[in-house]
Parts: structure tokens; C-alpha cells; sequence
């Protein structure tokens, strides 16, 4: 066996070891009076210490899919296992290995910010409640302050909810979510309404947390530049997956690929590429799209002396949004 | 998950999660001005202008001191009410989204809605409090004793209460529906239960809806506590006192079990 090999089979290993965090199967969601289901028998798994992106236009079926992730919504038919519980059978074991950041705010407005985390840290049995922070074990004190000061909002625990801003609020919701150490964070669209600087906060402290606890991140996004970091894309459409693979496959995958040229002399170098098939348009440079032939097929066939050589490397958003143009859906 | 969790016995947590939503509906009240302030109005209004009222123009010929029945009456009546009315922070819970957080909580459904039902008996026991000090300043009140029989009964009639509003929650999404079912559910009560009216000679349809309300055992298990063994005791009590406790605490488990059933159906089954 050649090093290549064995380092491949190593990694066979590896993967197969990994423990599966996440299994759907067939699954299918109508809601009461729908003439149609919501979710049409999708399945997919989700390795233990993945980043697994869920994405899909308005009303795909992404929150119907993280609710009965989360046994806060019903199944219609199908098989839903989180770590390695049945969402159904072991609704409560479920509960108590995930944590979640809902599509909208889930804060007691009218509770301070450690309040609401006070709140979740005892219904989640980890303390007995006591009615003050200060009263509330030293173990807890030191994770809040801890936790408060890695996303930079210890000064703001005792102020009331109804007063921070939205980023503050995100960022609390984040601190509650994870208190109780989950092995799965599921994010449903936990950017919304969040200024920039507010969201790479947000997704520096993600990746902290992922990198150190190795947690498995579920996400579901319309943001798709968040997700072009993580291990697995999955795209929902109409209720049935269109995509499951690395964001890598995807952008492979994707028809609209482009190189852009220049020269000095423009009109010699597009009948050249017209002579070879291809159909260059004239923005600021000669943009060529390609599919038949690679980009370094057409650089070798060219005579043109190029001023300008520069690939178009495509982002996750351009294979995205090629693949729901591709099947029809809506990209609104 | 924390370890800490997995030590602690399942009850233990349950007692815990129940204490947990109890205090922060206490909290709540206490953030909520307006919540304080109605908590101490309605006594003026129940106790101090309608029992006023009642007591000036109907107390005469009765057999026994309307007066004080009247404080009795009113005192169930304010438990029950406010218990009952506390119960539609559910549906606000659900409106901001706040009942997500208690879903996905590994915690018993059935603590979820006994904390919720505790946390608004609070409010009832401020206005419980409200109705003595009105009927003190009215000249109308009970020996220290009595008020403490009341006030060790009163958790039960709270838990009577909030477990008849439970089933009406779990069956509406809407603050304001809610808020008027409550209402539909308590007033007839109140008229109809002996709080106010006495109902001994009550008959045909009024004579079975008053022996159909949870509020007509909580109201003459009390007074059947405060009057034993006084010559009054005839006059105003109706049935045997433990019957009326069996009554109750049926009444109060069937509730509980329908109203946690239809509450946690209606947030998962949609």
C-alpha cells in the first residue's frame, strides 16, 4: 500500500469514526390544513464537530426543518435523530444536547440580560435559582463574566433587555444558548438585522467556540458568505434538497464559470475567442465565459499578446444562486 | 451538557424549574408598575364599591353576618380572578417568542405550567392582601387565625384556578382572545358561585352551573374552615368540607392534565 494510500484509508477512518450528530430521513412535514407539505422527504447527516450550512430561499422549509430538529414542532413522517436521540421517543435527551438561537429574538425583554441567562441556566438544571447574580454560585458568576467578556458585553448584564440593541441582544442570546456547554448549536439565521462589525463579532466568537469545544454548528442563513467556510452546504428547495455537498463540489459544480482577459489589441483577441466557440463580452476587460474547456486550455490556444489574465473564481453566493435559478426556485 | 445536570435527581430539577418560572413571574411583577398598581386597585373596586355597595343595601335578614361572608367571598374571588388572569402571560410569552425558550428546555411540561401558575398566584396574594386592608379600612374583618386558615388554603384555590384558565390557553394564540376568555370563564364565577350572592335557594339551570364551578368548592371549603364550629356554620356552608376538597383537587388535576395537554399540542402540533 503507498503512502497515499494508507494516508487515504487513515481518513476513511477518521470519517467513518466520527459519530453522527444529526440524521434525517425521509423526512416530510404538512402542516394542519396545508394542501401540500411544507417538507417533501429529505435526508441528511451531519458529522460530529461539523459546520453544516442549511440554505434555501423564503419558505423552502429551513425553519420547518430546524423546528423538529429542536422538538418544537412535529413530524409528519420520517426518522429525526440527534445525538443519537429520537426527536420524538427522546424529545427530552434532544433538549438537553442542543442549543439554539431563533430567527427572532427569544429574550424576556423586560428581564436584565443576566436574568435571561440566570433563567436558561436553571431550567436547564444547572443551578438551583437564587433570586441575584450575586447570589448565584461562584462557578456561574465566573462563566457569565467569562463568557460576557469574550463578546465584549460585560458591562451590559444588569441592564434590561427592552434597552440594548439588536447586536447586544444576538450576542446574549448567544451567551444563553451555549451556558449549558451543547453538543449542537443550531443557528437559525442568527444575523438578522445585524450591522457588519456586529456579525464578524459574532461569527469570531462562533468559531472560537467551535474550534474549542468542538461543537457541531447547524446554520441556516440568507447570508451566504457566512457559510462559505463551512464543511457541508446543503441547499432546501420547495421542501426537497437540491444540493448536499462542500461548498467546494458546489462551486465545481457550477455551469457559470469566467476568465477575464485584456490586450491591447481587444478586437484581434474576442475574434480569437469567438473562433474557438466561446462568447466574450466587453465590460472594462473581455470577460469569457467557459464551460466545455478548461481556462488553461484557452490560454494555451491564444496568439494575442494578453495585457490582463485574471480567473473569475466564483463564490458560493454565484453557485447558489445558479443552482436555484437552475431548478426553478425563488430567489427572493 | 454540564455535569452538574445529570447529578441532580429528575424531581429535584422539576421543583427547581418550578421555583425558576415562579420567580421570574415574581420578578416580573415587581418590574411592572402597572401590574402592582391593579393588583392593589382591584380590591377598591371589587371589595371597597361592589361589596360596599352589597353590604349598605343587602345585609339585612340573612341569618348570619354578610359582612364577613362578604370578605370571604371576595378574598376566593381576587385568588381566583388574578390566578386565572396571570395565566394569559402564557399567550404573551408565546407572542414574543419567550415560550420557545421554555420548549426547548428538557423540562416537564407539566412544571412549565405549574410555575406559570404559582408565578400569577403572586399577583393573587397581593390582591388577596389588597382585599383585607380595603375591609379593614370598611370595618369588615376576620380573627388573625382565620385570615391564616385562608391564607394556607389559598395556594389551592390558586392552582384551582390557573389549571381552569390552562385549558382555555392551550386553545388560543391570541393576548387579547385570551384575555376575554379568561373573563368569560371567571365573572360567571364570581355571580354564580356564592362570592357575593348567596345560593342556597339557587335553582334550575343556576342551581347546576354554580354546582359545576371549581369556584363554588374553593369558596365553601374556605368558609367551611373559617365558620366550624360557629352557629353560622349551617347557614352558609354547603357541602361537607372534604368533599369539597376531593371536588377541588379532582377538578384541579383533570384541568391540569387537559390544559398541559392542549398547551403543549398547540406550540408542537401545528
Amino acid at each position: 500500500m503507498s503512502v497515499a494510500q494508507s494516508l487515504q484509508a487513515m481518513k476513511k477512518g477518521m470519517v467513518n469514526n466520527m459519530k453522527n450528530m444529526i440524521h434525517v430521513g425521509n423526512l416530510v412535514k404538512q402542516y394542519d390544513k396545508a394542501k401540500t407539505p411544507s417538507v417533501k422527504g429529505i435526508s441528511f447527516d451531519v458529522n460530529e464537530g461539523d459546520f453544516f450550512a442549511f440554505l434555501g430561499p423564503n419558505g423552502a422549509g429551513k425553519t420547518t426543518t430546524i423546528s423538529i430538529l429542536t422538538t418544537t414542532l412535529s413530524k409528519t413522517t420520517g426518522e429525526v435523530s440527534i445525538a443519537g436521540y429520537d426527536v420524538d421517543k427522546q424529545a427530552r435527551h434532544v433538549r438537553e444536547n442542543v442549543g439554539i438561537i431563533f430567527q427572532q429574538p427569544s429574550l424576556d425583554p423586560q428581564l436584565s440580560a443576566e436574568e435571561n441567562i440566570r433563567f436558561h441556566a436553571c431550567l436547564y438544571g444547572m443551578y438551583n435559582y437564587r433570586p441575584s447574580f450575586k447570589m448565584m454560585p461562584k462557578e456561574y458568576r465566573r462563566r457569565v463574566l467569562d463568557l460576557a467578556e469574550i463578546v465584549g458585553i460585560q458591562d451590559a448584564l444588569s441592564k434590561p433587555v427592552k434597552k440594548l440593541s439588536g447586536g447586544m441582544q444576538r450576542k446574549f442570546e448567544i451567551i444563553r444558548s451555549l451556558i449549558h456547554t451543547p453538543k449542537i448549536l443550531f443557528l437559525d439565521e442568527p444575523s438578522q438585522g445585524l450591522d457588519a462589525v456586529s456579525r464578524r463579532g459574532l461569527w469570531d466568537y462562533i468559531n472560537t467556540v467551535r474550534r474549542e469545544s468542538g461543537t457541531t454548528v447547524f446554520l441556516t442563513t440568507h447570508y451566504i458568505d457566512e457559510a462559505e467556510h463551512v464543511d457541508t452546504v446543503c441547499i432546501i428547495n420547495q421542501g426537497l434538497i437540491a444540493f448536499n455537498g462542500t461548498p467546494d463540489l458546489m462551486k465545481q459544480n457550477l455551469l457559470k464559470q469566467e476568465v477575464i482577459l485584456d490586450s491591447d489589441n481587444r478586437p484581434e483577441l474576442t475574434n480569437e475567442l469567438i473562433s474557438m466557440g466561446l462568447a466574450p463580452r466587453i465590460e472594462d476587460h473581455v470577460i469569457v465565459p467557459f464551460q466545455d474547456m478548461t481556462a488553461q486550455e484557452i490560454i494555451a490556444r491564444l496568439q494575442t499578446k494578453l495585457t490582463l489574465l485574471k480567473m473569475q473564481e466564483p463564490t458560493l453566493e454565484d453557485a447558489y444562486v445558479d443552482y436555484l435559478l437552475r431548478k426553478g426556485g425563488n430567489i427572493a | 451538557m454540564n455535569e452538574m445536570t445529570l447529578k441532580k435527581p429528575r424531581f429535584l430539577r422539576e421543583i427547581n424549574v418550578i421555583i425558576t418560572i415562579l420567580s421570574r413571574d415574581i420578578t416580573l411583577f415587581f418590574k411592572s408598575p402597572g401590574m402592582l398598581i391593579m393588583s392593589l386597585a382591584m380590591p377598591l373596586v371589587m371589595m371597597g364599591m361592589l361589596g360596599g355597595s352589597l353590604s349598605q343595601n343587602m345585609a339585612g335578614g340573612l341569618g348570619f353576618d354578610y359582612n364577613q361572608y362578604l370578605l370571604i367571598g371576595m378574598l376566593v374571588n381576587m385568588l381566583f380572578m388574578t390566578s386565572a388572569t396571570g395565566i394569559t402571560s402564557l399567550v404573551e410569552d408565546h407572542v414574543t417568542d419567550f415560550t420557545q425558550e421554555m420548549m426547548i428546555s428538557p423540562i416537564s411540561r407539566y412544571s412549565i405550567i405549574i410555575g406559570k401558575i404559582l408565578g400569577s398566584s403572586f399577583a393573587a396574594i397581593v390582591g388577596m392582601f389588597g382585599t383585607i386592608i380595603v375591609g379593614l379600612f370598611m370595618g369588615i374583618y376576620l380573627t388573625l387565625g382565620q385570615y391564616l386558615l385562608i391564607f394556607l388554603l389559598a395556594p389551592f384555590m390558586c392552582l384551582s384556578a390557573g389549571s381552569l384558565a390552562v385549558i382555555v390557553i392551550g386553545l388560543i394564540k391570541s393576548n387579547k382572545t385570551a384575555n376575554t376568555a379568561v373573563m368569560l370563564i371567571t365573572m360567571p364565577q364570581m355571580f354564580l358561585s356564592g362570592a357575593i350572592i348567596p345560593i342556597t335557594h339557587s335553582s334550575g339551570v343556576l342551581f347546576v352551573l354554580s354546582r359545576m364551578m371549581p369556584m363554588t368548592y374553593c369558596l365553601d371549603l374556605t368558609r367551611a374552615v373559617v365558620y366550624a364550629g360557629t352557629p353560622e356554620y349551617a347557614n352558609v356552608v354547603l357541602f361537607n368540607p372534604f368533599i369539597s376538597l376531593i371536588i377541588i383537587a379532582t377538578l384541579t388535576i383533570v384541568f391540569l392534565v387537559i390544559g398541559t395537554f392542549f398547551f403543549a399540542r398547540s406550540e408542537k402540533n401545528r
